[in-house]
């Protein structure tokens, strides 16, 4: 398993179909549990308001990663291959604090 | 320690729950839905709409007593024809549609016993099917189908809509790998619409609960033991009272074990015998009476299935095949096999015969009968089969003269290099060589090494190939002309070919012709002659490719599969250079099906990393990628088309902007380089240098290329060179033009963007069709930018992007989406699972044909509902048909 960043850009109109989508996301990755892994997410508020994501993810190949996308109905716009990891600070609890 | 099931009610250890004291079969508890979809599907094929349902489920889970119950309830006056596979070492080939022919006689089975290929079969099958009554096929155990017995299988699948037959086949889903072949047939059919899948589930904690209740045994742990498998709830409750066996293995012994003496011997008997046992068989063997045998089938454990008698679970039968101690158990295969032969008439299959004289030990056996099944095996095109026989045979071996071994070690060569076990293959060629070589037959000698020259390319050992056939060829020449010399200048011509060393292959190829003429061997002239037809397509003659088509049709007509397998194959290797997709396509389709039909694996694999190369080609990057990772997955070794399939994945890769394409790239650069040979390097070196112009790394772009750039200058591969020309030129390097490109590089090369791109939509070229219109003004850098955009090619639109912005025009950024565009804002997903719920679907129906959870329909299926407005299915499909979502029905 290779760690990927996964942008989803401008994807989502509300929270609640972001929310949705989540689920989806988390349901598909269950099912395809040897090829994908969900690690976090972080979800973006755009510029025309609408909502796209960041999403961290373990997967066997950049093709998981777009089979998971298709069975969840998650849009793609990149995917990107993490070589590092380098951690200041544990993810804060919440971003609105 | 043992887990027990306690009982709460007093149970005592001389009164044993025996099966006969459950109220209900455990295995036919909750099965209503499916009973009921089967019904269903028995209307439909009644009334003319034939269906073919997959029942899935877990070993023990209870497939065949469902599908017993259905036939003897439920299907009224329609025929019913039941056939099955066994666990063999080696299949049976096409085992269940031999139970079937024998079953109907006439015409199918006289086909099956004179061994027709599986085309022919379903052929014969289906006319046998199609007379007025409904029929039912029952087809048990397909999870241990042989190969060819899939392939009747899926053509049965294709034409089974239009009948009235109801085929129902049981398998084990959970033995079903990734890569096991009915899994493939089953993806295969997902687009029929007469296919359906069922599953048989475990059974509920209430129904475990049901069962438990009688007994006294505690249901809680009884559903922990036994996970709701009703063979083990079976199991439990009909073992001992007190005690529960640690494993299913003990259950069955215990259960065996109140056997008497004579009745476990018949148990044993039958063990050996995974397709089941005559009663005459057994009466022979275990001296059965009918009181043992009686008892056997008492006890639950034994069962009769049409004329002969088998384990009624295939676990017991290997728990008791596993306690049988190795002397005796090669004992029992023995007398199965002299009892077998005594009876022999033809009827008896040579697979059951080898499968008895392998466990009984006995070399004359094997090698008597190994050999016939897996000629048998062969020409029915189960050539995995084939060639598991003949090692089987090969390791009783040791004894036989040597001409003898070495013929068979030939065989056995041929059929792991149908199925590309090449290195299989080149070992046993070399013994048969140095067999040869120590009988003093340089005839043989020569020709065993000429063909081993051939199989040393397929791992791109193609000098060690050309070095080893001039060797053949010497030793045959002193032995003035012969056939057998012919065919090694013929393998000559192939291998220099194949290396764009078309003088040579010229030289050799019309050697191997005047050989062929001097001994007036009509076969040799034929296929030295095509494979003279063959060198001139590949350097450009368009005329010579009517020439080499009429020799496909000839063999089409003619029903030579094999033959026919081998003339496309050649033909889309030959036009490889010239990249002539329009023509190859359709060899491709026609070969992908051809060689799984006939079991030719290696042929098979090339045809399906052609597929990939032209769906990259034509845009198709996900059936690209889809099929360049199938010919990645399979373990084998000829490095042609898996260096094809390499390029083609990390090409869309690349072309997405995906990563991890270096990795790939370097593999292929490292499969293909060592050969030294321009069709391998050229494609390789192109994709490299694409991948580095995206990620613009221009200036590596010349490293990349130089060296395959100059192999191809000299014109062997034009259509690598074009490919070549072109992304050094949009590295910015500047090369004189080559002469004798193909037209649309030519084009690019000089400027000519718009005939460019014209010659590349009219070719299906739509990536590269975009990148000629981005050479063009900006109107045309638009369209390219939107063309990119909808192949998802993101590196490149972001270049044309990136050019708009420097002549100022405004670029939109992100992604577009079409949920705006659907009136109630629906997904695309959405809107294809609302079409379903409208022709009323139910979510699991659903889950299983967009290969999705069945949660995940949930979701879209209450995200519809709210979406629309609606509480119920329903009400959400009127409203849809209001909002013209849907067509209303």
């Amino acid at each position: 398993m290779q760690t990927y960043v996964v942008v989803r850009r401008s994807a989502w109109p509300t929270l609640d179909e972001q929310r949705e989508a989540d689920l989806r996301s988390a349901f598909e990755a269950a099912r395809m549990a040897d090829d994908v892994e969900c690690i976090r997410s972080y979800v973006l508020e755009e510029s025309d308001r609408t909502l796209g994501s960041v999403c961290i993810f373990q997967a066997s190949s950049p093709e998981a990663v777009r089979r998971h996308a298709a069975a969840a109905d998650l849009p793609v716009g990149e995917i990107v291959k993490v070589v590092d990891t380098v951690l200041a600070l544990p993810d804060p609890v919440s971003t609105t604090s | 320690m043992l887990p027990r099931v306690e009982r709460r009610a007093v149970a005592r250890h001389d009164d044993p729950v025996t099966m006969t004291q459950l109220t209900t079969r455990p295995e036919l508890l909750e099965r209503e839905d499916v009973l009921a979809a089967l019904d269903e599907a028995l209307a439909d094929a009644t009334g003319g709409r034939g269906r073919i349902v997959f029942v899935g489920g877990e070993a023990g889970v209870g497939k065949t007593a469902l599908v017993r119950r259905f036939v003897e309830s439920g299907v009224g006056d329609a025929r019913v024809l039941n056939g099955g596979c066994d666990p063999l070492f080696t299949p049976r080939p096409l085992g269940p549609f031999v139970d079937i022919a024998r079953a109907t006689g006439g015409e199918l089975d006289e086909l099956v016993a004179a061994g027709a290929i599986p085309y022919r079969v379903a052929e014969a099958l289906m006319a046998e099917l199609s007379q007025s009554r409904p029929t039912v096929v029952v087809l048990e155990d397909l999870h241990w189908a042989d190969e060819a017995t899939l392939d009747v299988l899926r053509l049965l699948a294709r034409q089974v809509g239009d009948s009235s037959v109801l085929a129902i086949v049981t398998y084990r889903d959970d033995e079903l790998d990734n890569r096991h072949p009915l899994r493939v047939v089953l993806g295969s059919l997902s687009s029929v619409p007469a296919a359906g899948r069922l599953r048989v589930s475990p059974l509920s904690r209430s129904a475990v609960a049901e069962l438990a209740e009688p007994c006294g045994a505690d249901p809680d742990e009884l559903y922990r033991l036994t996970s709701g498998n009703p063979f083990y709830v079976t199991e439990v409750l009909a073992g001992e009272a007190t005690s529960l066996p640690e494993t299913v293995r003990d259950a069955v012994l215990a259960r065996a074990a109140t056997l008497s003496s004579c009745a476990l011997e018949v148990l044993e008997a039958v063990s050996t015998m995974p397709s089941g046992a005559e009663p005459w068989l057994l009466a022979a063997l275990a001296g059965q009476t009918d009181r043992d045998l009686a008892e056997c089938l008492g006890s639950g454990m034994l069962t009769e299935s049409g004329s002969v008698v088998v384990f009624r679970h295939e676990l017991a039968r290997l728990a008791i095949e596993g306690s049988v101690t190795p002397e005796r158990r090669a004992l029992m295969h023995q007398r199965a096999l002299a009892a077998l032969q005594a009876r022999s008439s033809s009827a008896v299959d040579p697979a059951r015969l080898a499968h008895h004289a392998d466990g009984a030990g006995d070399t004359d056996g094997v090698l008597r009968f190994a050999p016939l099944a897996a000629v048998q095996a062969a020409s029915l095109g189960a050539h995995r089969e084939a060639a598991a026989q003949y090692r089987r045979a090969l390791r009783y071996a040791d004894g036989l003269q040597l001409d003898e071994r070495a013929a068979l070690l030939e065989r056995y060569s041929g059929e792991c290099y149908l199925t590309d076990e090449t290195d299989e293959a080149m070992e046993a060629l070399r013994s048969a060589a140095a067999a040869y070589h120590e009988l003093g037959d340089p005839l043989k000698e020569g020709a065993t090494l000429g063909q081993l020259a051939t199989i040393l390319w397929c791992p791109g050992r193609g000098a060690e190939a050309r070095h080893l056939g001039v060797e053949a060829a010497t030793l045959l020449k002193a032995l003035g002309p012969t056939a057998e010399l012919a065919r090694v200048y013929d393998q000559m011509a192939f291998l220099t070919r194949m290396n764009a060393d078309y003088e040579s292959a010229a030289v050799w190829s019309a050697r191997a012709r005047s050989t062929a003429d001097a001994v007036e061997d009509a076969h040799a002239i034929e296929w030295t002659s095509g494979s003279q037809e063959v060198l001139r397509i590949t350097t450009g003659s368009t005329d010579a490719i009517a020439a080499y088509e009429a020799r496909a049709d000839r063999a089409r007509r003619e029903g030579r599969v094999r033959t026919l397998v081998d003339i496309l194959e050649a033909l889309v290797l030959a036009l490889l250079p010239h990249h002539g997709h329009t023509r190859s396509r359709g060899y491709v389709e026609e070969g992908l099906m051809l060689s799984r039909e006939s079991g030719h694996d290696l042929a098979h694999l090339y045809y399906l990393a052609h597929q990939a190369g032209i769906a990259l080609d034509l845009g198709r990057w996900d059936e690209a990628t889809e099929v360049a990772e199938v010919v990645l997955g399979e373990r084998f070794v000829s490095t042609f088309p898996r260096t094809l399939a390499l390029v083609a994945l990390s090409l869309v890769r690349a072309r997405r902007g995906d990563p991890d394409v270096w990795h790939l790239l370097d593999r292929a650069r490292d499969l293909s380089e060592p050969t030294g040979e321009l069709p391998r390097i050229a494609p390789v070196a192109a994709a490299r240098g694409e991948a580095a112009w995206l990620a613009g790394r221009h200036d590596t772009v010349a490293q990349e290329t130089d060296s395959a750039y100059e192999l191809a200058s000299s014109g062997a591969a034009p259509w690598a060179l074009g490919e070549l020309a072109v992304v050094r030129r949009r590295a910015g390097i500047e090369d004189s033009l080559p002469e004798r490109l193909p037209e649309p590089h030519a084009q690019v090369l000089a400027g000519r963007w718009r005939e460019a791109a014209s010659r590349w939509s009219a070719l299906g070229y739509r990536y590269e069709a975009a990148l000629a219109l981005a050479d063009g003004d900006t109107d045309a850098q638009r369209e390219a930018l939107e063309a990119l955009t909808d192949l998802g090619a993101a590196p490149a639109a972001a270049i044309v992007g990136r050019r708009l912005r420097e002549s100022g025009v405004r670029v939109p950024r992100g992604p577009r989406t079409t949920t705006k565009a659907s009136p109630a804002g629906l997904t695309e997903r959405e809107t294809e699972v609302l079409a379903l719920v409208a022709e009323g679907r139910q979510n699991a129906e659903i889950a299983d044909r967009l290969v999705v959870s069945r949660r995940t329909v949930d979701h879209h299926v209450s995200a519809i509902l709210r979406k629309l407005g609606a509480h119920t299915r329903g009400e959400a499909v009127a409203n849809a048909a209001q909002l013209g979502l849907i067509q209303d029905r």
